[in-house]
């Protein structure tokens, strides 16, 4: 016993000379020595930040184990006791049988499609019309109202949208000048797609434009004087410069508009929608929010949460794969 | 960044007047549409109360009254709501900041053990996550839910912003960092006394964002924060103007009241709430503006 503590007494020893030694500049280990020094450091540093992200990002991710499970309020995620119930795809197959699933899939389709559709090429055409103007001040003020909507939160846009479509709104009383009878369009199912669509592009045309604006400051000056010389006029320009020339970013971004085909803005639909409308504007977030967390459905809203995510992220793969491919530009 | 300030050099010096009119006619219609409906709200909160009963008001105030603000003025509802929203969006500035800059630093020294990893660890949470019901069940097993905290914790690091400031550091002259070293200072010194102060750039855009992000806001408290005494600013808005659960009307049946103000319709008194709760961020914005284009700009560089 004795001998072992002297020993480890040696050996200690050893080490209180290396360490010396090395402090001294001879040994090889005193950069090493520094750098996981450094390193702890480093990790200490941003150690706050991994805990909150691991608590705040990861636990959810592990959470939807409750899809497969009969999940009741109060208990774990997952009980190693026996007392989790596993249903397997219960949840899943009930909502793929539901009624509800075929209207909530077109639904969330058709409302992004139009945006998209109607949306995108918006930003293309109010670029290429900034970039014609010629006063410096009036373009700066056309581009500062257009991004504006996008700062507006959207209570406030809702609330307005609601107030101007409602019977008595002016709305309404544009249809009655033009000798049509007012109607309450927040009732009526059919107007919804037009509504979400007309706001959400009014809300996000400008913002969308910057991309395209920034790419066309940067098209090279000498183009269009080459152009100008060869006779061509303004619209032979923009036809055959200023459109080839921003042309890769239109590609990405129509990529990625391609990717979020089914991410419809649930948060804004929670505010406009009402059960009169639900057949046209009732969507899977809206539809996981009232009968999954509302209601306390929590398995099965968990588990038409996983379907869209993975059907989104399905989207937006193989986008980028396409992107990738194509274009050089990819998000991973 | 290359935008901004800077002259577009390819302006079109050539082309007829007549399509210059149709070109500057086609613009301030755009003007119109997205100016418009902000333009009409704000004329009907200030116009008479009969008029704006009748729903005359189209193009200029009729008669000016501003008593529906004055009655908004009492709503002590609101004011409560107000400074709730000016607390979420300082703290959460703040925190959004710290956390940014304390994530980022780390990431963007060359000689970090297992840096890829912890790239990784950060970038896959931006397309995973667990969903609407796991994160709420998640904030009653913490004990946030229903207090103030489940506003301000869970939205302090956004790792968007982490990555931002990281690009950022990383184009930092390493003399710069090196020469720090040798007068002694350890990473936090150097993190606090010359990163921060020559970063100030990135963090503007990323508070910026971040206040705007905040005052806007309210699904959260819609789902986390059913006490109606800690809700924040457009919680508030969205009872009164969506739900309609909150009669603003009701203010005005003291003692004080006057004939004028049991004129006042209720869309008027929502139009006046609407134009106060929104005009700091309609004021602050065309000084904000700069930055939110870089915030763009930035975020569009591949990573």
């Amino acid at each position: 016993m004795l001998f072992y503590q002297k020993m480890q007494r040696g050996k200690r020893m050893k080490r209180k000379l290396a360490m010396a030694m090395s402090q001294s500049n001879v040994g090889l280990s005193q950069p090493k020595r520094r750098r996981i020094k450094e390193n702890i450091e480093l990790y200490l540093i941003m150690l706050p930040v991994l805990v909150h992200i691991f608590i705040f990002s990861y636990i959810p991710m592990y959470g939807i184990v409750i899809a497969f499970q009969d999940y009741y309020p109060g208990s774990p995620f997952l009980a190693f006791d026996g007392s989790t119930k596993w249903v397997g795809f219960k949840h899943f197959i009930n909502f793929f049988s539901s009624p509800y699933f075929a209207r909530l899939f077109k639904n969330t389709f058709v409302l992004s499609f139009y945006y998209f559709i109607f949306g995108f090429w918006i930003p293309i055409l109010f670029a290429l019309l900034i970039n014609e103007l010629k006063n410096g001040f009036f373009k700066k003020f056309v581009q500062t109202a257009s991004y504006l909507p996008y700062f507006i939160a959207n209570v406030v846009v809702a609330g307005m949208v609601l107030s101007f479509i409602n019977v008595d709104g002016i709305f309404n009383i544009v249809l009655k000048f033009f000798g049509k009878t007012p109607m309450p369009l927040n009732t009526n199912p059919q107007y919804f797609p037009a509504i979400y669509t007309i706001t959400s592009i009014w809300k996000s045309f400008g913002w969308n434009s910057i991309l395209y604006l920034s790419s066309i400051t940067s098209i090279d000056p000498s183009l269009y004087e080459a152009a100008r010389m060869d006779g061509a006029d303004r619209f032979k320009q923009m036809w055959h410069i200023t459109l080839p020339s921003i042309q890769p970013t239109i590609f990405i971004l129509l990529i990625f508009a391609i990717g979020g085909l089914l991410n419809a803005n649930t948060e804004f639909i929670l505010l406009v929608y009402n059960p009169a409308i639900y057949e046209t504007a009732d969507v899977i977030g809206t539809y996981v929010y009232r009968e999954g967390l509302m209601a306390g459905n929590f398995s099965s809203g968990t588990a038409i949460g996983i379907f869209t995510s993975l059907i989104n992220f399905g989207l937006l793969y193989i986008a980028n794969t396409i992107s990738r491919k194509v274009s050089d530009y990819a998000l991973w | 960044m290359m935008f901004g300030k800077k002259k577009n050099p390819n302006k079109i010096k050539q082309g007829s007047k007549a399509v210059d009119v149709i070109f500057y006619l086609l613009a301030l219609s755009v003007c119109l549409i997205t100016l418009y409906p902000f333009y009409y709200v704000i004329i009907m909160s200030i116009s008479d109360p009969m008029e704006v009963a009748a729903m005359n008001v189209y193009w200029y105030p009729k008669g000016l009254y501003f008593g529906s603000y004055q009655l908004i003025m009492r709503d002590i509802k609101m004011w409560k709501s107000y400074l709730n929203t000016i607390i979420y969006v300082l703290s959460g500035t703040f925190l959004n900041c710290l956390t940014a800059v304390l994530g980022a630093y780390p990431l963007s020294v060359k000689n970090l053990y297992g840096r890829k990893w912890i790239v990784r660890f950060l970038i896959i949470p931006m397309y995973f996550g667990g969903g609407l019901i796991p994160s709420f069940l998640l904030m009653n097993k913490l004990g946030l839910y229903n207090t103030m905290w489940v506003i301000i914790i869970p939205g302090a690091v956004g790792i968007w912003n982490i990555i931002m400031v990281r690009t950022y550091f990383m184009g930092i002259p390493e003399a710069l960092k090196e020469s720090a070293f040798i007068d002694g200072a350890n990473h936090l010194q150097l993190l606090f006394k010359i990163m921060i102060p020559i970063s100030v750039p990135i963090l503007a855009v990323i508070a910026i964002y971040t206040i705007v992000g905040i005052w806007n806001s309210w699904f959260s408290a819609l789902v986390y924060l059913p006490n109606e005494k800690l809700h924040p600013l457009q919680m508030y808005l969205y009872r009164v103007v969506v739900q309609q659960s909150v009669d603003l009307k009701q203010l005005s049946f003291d003692d004080a009241s006057k004939a004028v103000e049991r004129m006042l319709s209720n869309i008027q008194l929502k139009y006046s709430i609407i134009v106060f709760t929104t005009l700091p961020i309609i004021f602050t914005y065309p000084f904000f503006q700069k930055y939110f284009i870089k915030g763009v700009m930035l975020g569009s560089l591949k990573e």
